[in-house]
């Protein structure tokens, strides 16, 4: 260091605190070249503090409140003078009055956070399906089973109304007999034909819309609204074909694996902050839409090649999806959980075959199944 | 001595020395950061916060020191969610459970978060003394954070219970404990409210709010034929309403006057709700003690009305920037999303444009909140102190030793944290 490098003060009186009690000393700090002497009126010396190891702390912006850094004890040493504070400044170098350190750690925290987001996006997007694909199938029986029956205590409350005199399942009358055995007959030939790892149960139910359901563990409801819909067994064999797609894929598990690693992504390592909320519940919305998305696509081209196996008429699905889904769905499409009924009647028809087909149930038979919720 | 140390020495008493700019500048920053980072700054944004407030705030001529940091409420947050995950997803399994364990795990969930949240509170507590240095010595806080959690949960069932009477009561026992166990350096801490006063100043404001309510319930009860209605609803058939009105001719008028008295319950809440952060808030203060130095505050009940009243203000003029400012976003999201067949893309950006807006005036309104309402009643609380006994500050002890964060991180990952 050359002398005209020298700090032109040396000198300057302070503010002390020793740490060990809330004792107040008037000081004198001196600036010596290894490092900063505080000494109190009888000349005692106080502290002895290298430049290196001496940290700026929190305090208002006319005072320059000195540490030592990583030291347990708290003494604090306060310059109320402008120009000695700069002195010091100059010679720590953890003294940072211009704010760079700070601004150099807020760039950083920036900079991250955006890889950050960029990084849980596309794991949201493209890793959280995948672990779910891969995770499904070693879910065991069992805990697919009592899944399945935990969704399924919840769909039934949800969709039994009550308020319908006969029960809420049928095939269950005298006169419904032959429409439970109809529809037995159809599931048989699918199920056969498809080789799953566990039993369907298939049920038809008294709700008005034109729908079906699949949920974990084989349950299948049909809607008694599909059924009146359907114009032959083949329509109805083509739905039920899809869902067995929803349960040979397992995508009640898979559904139920998406939601919580999304709730962990979203939720828990993200979006506390006003608003935040608002920001989690579209991100996960559109995302699980755009998973079930998939999942719709995949359970169409499984009943395609399902019914294709079992020579039905692969096009009764598209026809019936026609019915159900009409020209154009309303409200945007990231938040479809279908594809476009467009796109999926196109795909189906791709897959279909053009050679003869055997129906699958006899006219009698279908009159029956027409009326399995007769009772 | 010098002029200004001397000058310092001389002050007693509390000051408050922050700039209202300053503040305005760091929160608005902090806001748009938050958005940029997706709410990891908020770390940051809260050490800041308290580091403006701490050093601005002097005691007797010295002023607070916060040393706190943001990496360790980022260490304690992580901690928190390393803790939470596991629970959450023993809950999620409970819940596919089917016998009673599934039915119970509902309200059990809600008990046990309940209880960790004001765990959590204490414990973010801890923290936040530790982290405040004065004259050279820290503050610390001993007890125990589960005997705590306890007491509030059963102190916050009873003032449920009570519709809010015995909420000054919780108030009072709930910081005898805290203060009980408040230290600076050897210096112990102590709560001198009494739940009583709080209660006298509040009745007048619990009654003022729940007389309407009172009301329209005293009425329902008079009018209603509460078998009639019972009949009304039970019977199968499409035309409730009709049947309803049969069986209690002023049906109708009644749901009017209801609704009339609880809107007039909620507009007094919202208009005496000033009042009341001015009452707790001067209560509160003139009750705290450590060893032989004595708080008393006579916060401006008045000055209040105005931080609340700037707030108005202000929020009505973001109201209008926001209003204008969405004209050209709706434009560009119908540009987007109009027209017959639309790409996912252009989906996507009008979603994304319009939840934009959304965490805007959600940021917006808060930040004004902070930067009005509760920058002013830090100020005006400091500036309303007169403190006896200051003395004692001359011979204090260092003792106690810094806790961890991760009563912060659990308090923000439960959405309980404080400043």
């Amino acid at each position: 260091m050359s002398t005209t490098d020298l700090p032109t003060m040396t000198s300057g009186p302070g503010v002390f605190f020793d740490g060990r009690s809330s004792m107040r000393h008037d000081v004198h700090v001196r600036l010596e070249p290894s490092g900063l002497q505080v000494t109190d009126d009888a000349g005692r010396v106080l502290a002895d503090w290298p430049y290196d190891e001496i940290d700026e702390l929190n305090a208002p912006a006319h005072v320059l409140r000195l540490g030592r850094r990583n030291d347990p004890v708290l003494a604090r040493l306060e310059v109320f003078d402008a120009p000695f504070a700069h002195e010091i400044d100059l010679l720590a170098r953890h003294v940072d009055r211009t704010g760079a350190i700070h601004r150099r750690q807020r760039h950083a925290v920036i900079g991250w956070t955006i890889v950050a987001t960029v990084a849980l996006i596309a794991v949201s997007y493209w890793g959280v399906p995948a672990i779910a694909d891969r995770l499904a199938p070693v879910v065991p029986l069992g805990v697919e089973r009592r899944m399945g029956d935990a969704v399924n205590m919840q769909v039934r409350n949800q969709l039994d109304t009550h308020n319908a005199g006969a029960g809420f399942e049928c095939g269950n009358g005298a006169n419904e007999t032959a429409g439970r055995a109809a529809l037995d007959k159809v599931v048989k030939r699918l199920e056969s034909a498809a080789s799953l790892r566990l039993p369907l149960r298939s049920t038809v139910i008294r709700r008005p819309e034109a729908n079906a359901l699949a949920l974990p563990g084989g349950q299948i409801y049909i809607f008694r609204g599909l059924i009146e819909k359907a114009d032959n067994a083949d329509e109805v064999a083509g739905v039920i074909a899809h869902e067995i797609g929803h349960v040979a894929n397992r995508d009640g598990t898979k559904g139920v694996l998406q939601g919580a690693g999304l709730s962990f992504l979203f939720g828990m390592l993200l979006g506390d902050f006003v608003g935040g909320g608002a920001v989690v519940l579209a991100a996960r919305t559109v995302l699980q839409s755009s998973y079930s998305r998939e999942a719709e696509s995949a359970a169409d081209r499984y009943a395609a090649e399902l019914m294709k196996k079992t020579q039905g008429d692969t096009r009764a699905l598209a026809t019936m999806l026609d019915k159900i889904g009409g020209a154009t769905e309303p409200g945007m499409k990231i938040l479809l959980d279908h594809p476009e009924t467009k796109a999926r009647i196109a795909a189906i028809n791709r897959i279909a075959a053009n050679g003869p087909t055997v129906p699958f149930l006899s006219p009698a038979e279908w009159a029956a199944l027409k009326r399995i919720c007769a009772g | 001595m010098t002029v200004e140390a001397s000058q310092t020495a001389s002050a007693t008493g509390v000051r408050f020395l922050g700039a209202r700019k300053a503040y305005w500048r760091l929160l608005s920053r902090g806001a748009v950061l938050l958005m940029v980072t997706l709410g990891i700054y908020r770390f940051w944004l809260t050490t800041d916060v308290r580091r403006f407030l701490w050093a601005n705030t002097e005691i007797a001529g010295e002023s607070l020191e916060y040393n706190g940091t943001p990496v360790e409420l980022l260490i304690g947050f992580l901690a928190a969610v390393a803790i939470l995950i596991p629970v959450y997803a023993a809950f999620f399994l409970a819940a596919l459970d089917l016998g009673t364990l599934g039915e119970l795990s509902g309200l059990l969930g809600i008990a046990l978060l309940g209880l960790a949240g004001q765990y959590a509170i204490f414990r973010a507590r801890r923290y936040r003394l530790t982290r405040t240095v004065f004259r050279g010595l820290r503050f610390h806080q001993e007890g125990s954070a589960w005997l705590y959690a306890v007491r509030a949960v059963l102190w916050w069932t009873l003032t449920a219970l009570t519709a809010g009477l015995a909420y000054p009561f919780q108030r009072a026992s709930l910081e005898r404990y805290k203060m009980r166990h408040t230290y600076y350096g050897d210096l112990a801490g102590r709560f001198a409210g009494a739940g009583w006063r709080l209660f006298l100043r509040g009745l007048p404001l619990w009654l003022l709010v729940m007389a309407p309510l009172a009301l329209a319930i005293g009425t329902f009860a008079e009018v209603v034929d509460w078998q009639a209605l019972a009949d009304a609803l039970s019977a199968e058939s499409d035309d409730v309403m009709a049947r309803i009105e049969q069986g209690n001719p002023g049906f109708a008028a009644v749901i009017v006057f209801a609704v009339l008295m609880a809107g007039t319950s909620v507009l007094l809440a919202v208009l005496l709700f000033p009042a009341y952060r001015a009452i707790a808030m001067r209560w509160w203060l003139s009750g705290l003690r450590f060893g032989g130095i004595e708080v008393y505050s006579r916060l401006s009940m008045l000055r209040v009305y105005g931080a609340f009243l700037r707030f108005v203000g202000l929020a009505l003029l973001f109201s209008l920037a926001l209003v204008i400012a969405s004209g050209p976003a709706l434009f560009v999201v119908g540009l987007l999303t109009g027209g017959g067949e639309t790409s996912l893309a252009a989906e996507i950006a009008a979603a994304a444009v319009l939840l934009g807006g959304y965490v805007t005036a959600a940021l917006g309104f808060s930040t004004l909140y902070r930067a009005t309402v509760g920058y002013a009643l830090w100020q005006l609380s400091m500036e309303s102190l007169q403190v006896s006994g200051l003395t004692a500050l001359d011979n204090v002890a260092a003792k106690g030793q810094p806790s961890s964060a991760l009563g912060e991180g659990l308090a923000d990952a439960l959405h309980v944290s404080g400043y």
